[in-house]
Parts: structure tokens; C-alpha cells; sequence
């Protein structure tokens, strides 16, 4: 269990997961994008410095989004799963199999089109939970069979 | 009151006072109202407010003191009958296993908790209940403050009876689950469930003391001096003083916060019983409530910087399943007490008083005696407290201490931790040091180690996650074990 690093162990989530998110902010800038376009064109050509603002800002966020996906990764160890996140704000988190409560796997319309889903593990305590977003969807109702597999042959009370 | 199969009814008395204090206040109101006017009738003879000739319905009220008297008789006997009603369709039992409430007579309603899934039974007396001498029961389940069932009310020895069998027939069902946390030799272990041992008793005077003695409180008062010395040495100062009506709300506000406090912890006493610390507290609302030692998942004493002459100390716990005090629930195991006081407290729920790691997590600083702390460059990032922060490893848990201005000192035993976490954000990142979390239930108590050097963060973590797995293993494989999810949270 290391903040950083690339053990063996470490996989990656899939990387449609960056394509999920760059579709939301991309689509969320569109009508920034189209209102600058369309106020240049109508109006005064001072506008296309907002065009290119929104643009940069199309850019960073995609940069941003390739940064934030392959800063996830995840661990299967005997006893533990271990998701780590974030790059600035690196977080890790380690649930032991004993510790589960219930797992959610969920996917959106966006998700399920790209074919990956999300993995909430949820224990006990709601600040202790981790979340898988991206994984494909077949790895991840395999991840929550095995999870609850584990989670049964481990139990331990409170 | 026995009925056929074990169901057995509250007291009579209770939809009224369920009713309370609304019906109260509509009855005296109308009684008043009444009475007025029919004095007025027999004052003056005549009572003709609206002149000859437009009489409203008050005014034949007025004109037939009578048809008065009848409408307040029908109204109570209404009123009346709606509390039978409501009282023959409530019913309760202890059988099989379970907590049955039924009731509702339109909306009927069934609401049963297993009797290993009580976290908690406690007695609650409202101001107007206890002035007719009635509690009410409240059994506390995992799923939060709706899932609670209250038997609402019972004569108060009834009541106790009540709790003391559930807490019994509850507490059978957690000794045989986790008997191996039961080895705790306590005075009162011997004993029956209820014989409980007084541990602390709150003085109210201390308890006042201590809560003038807050943060908010001090702020104030050290703003009212500045404007006091404005005013007086300059001019200035008046118009300054024109705006502390704006200042009302955040009085008013902050003393109710305080008042509340000492409303609620008035009172307050902790006694050790079998298996359960018992907790009386509340100046107006007297409240018993038990906290199973085995449902402490986490503990913290915490002493703020204007405690410190006095020596106070306070002591938390997370429940499981208990998220706050709000919702009637207590996680206060002592508001005030003494620095032996606390240890009592904290030593009755199996951290051990004697031990000297504890008393380095009250008040000890620095690395000596097993403690592991962040590295020197972090007095950049906190100065005061770097050489307090740390961590130990005792024997079945894990000490955190942190603040230097106010001290706190967190114990989590290896077999509660829930899951672990380490944070790391850019300055932390640029020092090379991580905070470790250890997850507890929810509540007042969030135990975090900061600071530490990354790869010692690392390093606690792999020990957490290898002494708690111990644990958990020990527990569950205890003889006697019923069965390995008995007292789960969440199913």
C-alpha cells in the first residue's frame, strides 16, 4: 500500500472512463463555445477573445480529465481492495473484504454506451467507502461477485 | 394489562401527553377565552359587544353559558374518546426474539427490531411527563433515528422494568456473540445487568463553569470588553455601539447553544453495569440511556485550552448506529470531569488507565515511550502542535494524540477499525508527509494521524491493516460466537 508507484498489483481503470468525462465537459462548454461564436459573428469580432477563452478552457479541461483518469488506480490484495485518486489531492483508500457491507455497481447512459460502469463499496461507515468509476462493465460485476464473495467468507462484526 | 400473546398496552395517559403540549395549549386557550366571557356575563348582566342585533356565534356562547359549558364537554369527550381509541390500538410485546410496537387504527402500523440489533435502550422523561410520573422507552436500532421504536409512555418503574429486560434479554444475545471483549473486570461485571456502579458524578456548578468556558462565549466577551473601552474612551465608540443590535442574533444564538448544553448535560451521572455504561443526564428532560461497551467503536478525550487551569477534560465515543446527539442519542460519555474522571470513564471502556501510553495520549508530546510522530520539517506546517502529534501502538488499540491548544487524545481498538485512508495535498506532498486516517463509525470522533512522513504513513497503515485483521479474527472465531453476522450493521 503506497500513495505512489506502479507495484504489480496496480491496475488502471479503463480509459474509456477518460472519454465518459471528456464528453461531459466538453458538452458542458458547447453553448459557452456557440454564444461567443455566435456574438462574434452578429455583433462585434471583439468576441472571438471569449471564443478562444472558451477554447483554452475546452483544452485544460481535457488535459485535466487525461491527468485525473490515469491517477486512478486499484489494488486487489488478500485481505483488502485498495483505490488510490487524485493527484494534487492524492487520497488512498483500503476497505478490508471483512469490512464490506454492500457493493452498487452503477452506470449512466453515457457509461453504459462506452461500456464501463462504476463500483461503490459501501462499509459501515459512509465516510469509508470507496468508489471505482470506469471499470468495464463485465470486470466490474465480476470485481462485485468476488468482492461479495470475499466480503461473506471474511465477516466480522462491528 | 397482559392481553393474549405477551401484548401488553401503554399507559393510559399516553396519547394525551403524545398530544402534549399542542393540546395543552389549545385547551387553555379555549378554557380562558370561555371563561372570560362567561364572567363578563355574570359582571355586567348584560355583555352586547357587537351592539343589538348582531349576535355571532361567540355571543350566543355569551348569551347561553350553558351551550358553552356543553360544547367544552363534548369537545373533552371527543378528545377523549380519540385517546381510548388510540390507546386500545396500541400494543406492544417482547417475544420471540423481537421488540413488537403496533399502532394506528386507520394507518395501521408494525413495527418490530430484533433483539440483537438493540444498540441501545434508553428511558426519556419530557417536562410534562414527568410532571404525571410517566417515561417513555426508547429502543435505538442500527438504521439511524428512524428506526427507532419508542413505547411512548409508561409509568416510570414500568418503564425501567422495560429497559432493564430489554437490556437483559439484549445483552444475553452480545455476550454470547462477543465474549472475548467481555473479560473487562470491572466491579460491576458480576453483577446483574442493571446493579450499575457509579462511576462520575457531574457537579452542575462545574458543568456551568465549563460551558461559559467555550470558544464562542470567550470571542464574546473579549468583543464586548473592545467595544466597552471604544465607548468609554472615545467617541468614536457611540457609533459603534449603534450597530450592536446587530450583534442580537449571534448573542441570542450562541446563548441558546449554551443553555441547550447545560440543559442537556445537567444532571449528569455515568454508572458501569454488566455489559453497558449508564448514562443519566437533563436538567428538564431527565434522560437514562444505556451505551452498550461492546457498540463503542471509537473514544476521545478532548481538553480546549480554557480547561486547562482546571484540569477538565471531556469524553466522547462513536456508537454504531448512533450518529449524533440531536436525534436524542448520546455519545457524551462525560461533558466535564477531572482528569481521573475521564481516565475512570475511559478505563471502564477497556482503555486502560494505569497503562503510561495512555496518559502520553492525554498530555504527552514527543517521540519517548513507543510514539511515532511527523518529521521536524513539519513545523513549517503546523508550529504548534508538530511535536504532539503522533501515534502508539498499544496492546488492542490504537492511541492518536494532536493539538497543542486543545488537546485531544483518541483511542480506536484494532478490531472497530473500518477501513483505512491516507491524504496527501500539494504542501503536504512537497514536505514528503501524508495524514493517515482510520475510519470509525460515524459520530463525533474522526481519528486522523497528520503529517506523518509518507512512507511511515505507509508503514501504519500495512500495521493497522495486519493488527485489525487479527483482530477481527479473534473475534469471530470466539467460542460461543452465535453467529458470525449477528451484530453486523447492515445486513
Amino acid at each position: 500500500m503506497t500513495l505512489r508507484g506502479e507495484g504489480p498489483g496496480w491496475r488502471p481503470v479503463s480509459p474509456a472512463l477518460a472519454t465518459a468525462r471528456t464528453v461531459v465537459v466538453l458538452g458542458l462548454l458547447l453553448p459557452a463555445l456557440l454564444a461567443t461564436v455566435g456574438v462574434a459573428l452578429l455583433v462585434t469580432p471583439w468576441a472571438w477573445a471569449g471564443t478562444a477563452g472558451v477554447l483554452l478552457l475546452a483544452a485544460w479541461g481535457v488535459w485535466l480529465v487525461r491527468r485525473q483518469v490515469s491517477a486512478i488506480s486499484w489494488a486487489e490484495l488478500d485481505e483488502e481492495i485498495v483505490i488510490r485518486k487524485g493527484r494534487v489531492l492524492r487520497t488512498l483508500v483500503s476497505v478490508p473484504y471483512g469490512r464490506l457491507q454492500y457493493v452498487d455497481i452503477q452506470s449512466g447512459p453515457l457509461s453504459r454506451a462506452l461500456g464501463i460502469a462504476s463500483c461503490e463499496i459501501h462499509t459501515a461507515s459512509p465516510a469509508s467507502g470507496g468508489s471505482l468509476p470506469g471499470l468495464p462493465t463485465a470486470e466490474a460485476e465480476a470485481l462485485r461477485t468476488r468482492l461479495a464473495a470475499r466480503g461473506e467468507s471474511q465477516r466480522a462484526g462491528l | 394489562m397482559t392481553d393474549d400473546g405477551g401484548w401488553q398496552r401503554l399507559h393510559p395517559l399516553s396519547p394525551l401527553l403524545r398530544g402534549g403540549v399542542v393540546l395543552l395549549a389549545v385547551g387553555g386557550y379555549v378554557v380562558s377565552q370561555l371563561f372570560d366571557r362567561v364572567m363578563s356575563v355574570f359582571d355586567t348582566g348584560v355583555y352586547v359587544p357587537g351592539g343589538p342585533g348582531q349576535r355571532g356565534d361567540g355571543e350566543m356562547l355569551v348569551a347561553h353559558p350553558f351551550l358553552a359549558l356543553a360544547a367544552v364537554v363534548v369537545l373533552v369527550l371527543a378528545v377523549a374518546a380519540g385517546a381510548w381509541v388510540s390507546w386500545r390500538f396500541t400494543r406492544f410485546r417482547v417475544a420471540d426474539g423481537q421488540v413488537e410496537l403496533r399502532q394506528g387504527v386507520v394507518f395501521r402500523q408494525h413495527r418490530q427490531v430484533r433483539l440483537e440489533r438493540v444498540q441501545a435502550v434508553e428511558t426519556t422523561r419530557p417536562l410534562l411527563a414527568r410532571l404525571v410520573g410517566l417515561s417513555q422507552v426508547v429502543v435505538q436500532s442500527a438504521g439511524g433515528s428512524d428506526s427507532h421504536l419508542t413505547l411512548a409512555f409508561l409509568g416510570a418503574d414500568r418503564a425501567e422494568e422495560v429497559r432493564v429486560h430489554l437490556l437483559e434479554l439484549a445483552g444475553r444475545v452480545d455476550d454470547a456473540a462477543v465474549a472475548p471483549d467481555a473479560e473487562d473486570d470491572a466491579p460491576g461485571a458480576s453483577r446483574g445487568a442493571d446493579a450499575g456502579v457509579p462511576l462520575v458524578v457531574v457537579p452542575n456548578g462545574r458543568l456551568f463553569v465549563a460551558t461559559i468556558l467555550h470558544g464562542s462565549t470567550i470571542v464574546l466577551g473579549i468583543v464586548v470588553l473592545g467595544v466597552a473601552t471604544a465607548v468609554g474612551v472615545s467617541r468614536v465608540g457611540l457609533q459603534v455601539l449603534a450597530g450592536a443590535p446587530a450583534l442580537v442574533p449571534v448573542v441570542l444564538g450562541l446563548a441558546v447553544g449554551r443553555v441547550k448544553e447545560l440543559l442537556v448535560h445537567g444532571n449528569f451521572s455515568v454508572a458501569r453495569t454488566a455489559t453497558a455504561l449508564r448514562v443519566r443526564h437533563g436538567l428538564t428532560d431527565l434522560r437514562v440511556s444505556s451505551v452498550p461497551v461492546h457498540r463503542v467503536q471509537a473514544l476521545e478525550a478532548v481538553q480546549p485550552l480554557w480547561w486547562r487551569p482546571w484540569g477538565w477534560w471531556r469524553v466522547r465515543v462513536n456508537v454504531a448506529g448512533v450518529h449524533g446527539e440531536d436525534d436524542g442519542d448520546t455519545t457524551t460519555l462525560l461533558p466535564v470531569g477531572t482528569r481521573e474522571e475521564a481516565l475512570r470513564v475511559l478505563g471502564a471502556l477497556g482503555v486502560p488507565a494505569q497503562d503510561p501510553l495512555v496518559v502520553a495520549t492525554l498530555d504527552g508530546s514527543g517521540p519517548d515511550g513507543g510514539w511515532v510522530g511527523p518529521p521536524r520539517v513539519v513545523r513549517w506546517l503546523d508550529p504548534w502542535a508538530w511535536r504532539r502529534i503522533g501515534y502508539a501502538l498499544a496492546a488492542s488499540a490504537v492511541h492518536v494524540r494532536s493539538g497543542r491548544l486543545t488537546r485531544r487524545a483518541v483511542f480506536v481498538p484494532y478490531a472497530r477499525v473500518q477501513s483505512l485512508g491516507l491524504e496527501q495535498g500539494p504542501l503536504q506532498a512537497r514536505l514528503g508527509v501524508a495524514s493517515a486516517r482510520v475510519v470509525s463509525t460515524p459520530g463525533p470522533v474522526s481519528p486522523l494521524v497528520p503529517h506523518l512522513a509518507t512512507a511511515e504513513a505507509e508503514r501504519l497503515l500495512g500495521l493497522l491493516a495486519e493488527r485489525s485483521r487479527v483482530a477481527r479474527r479473534v473475534r469471530a472465531k470466539a467460542p460461543g460466537t452465535v453467529a458470525p453476522d449477528a451484530p453486523t450493521l447492515v445486513d
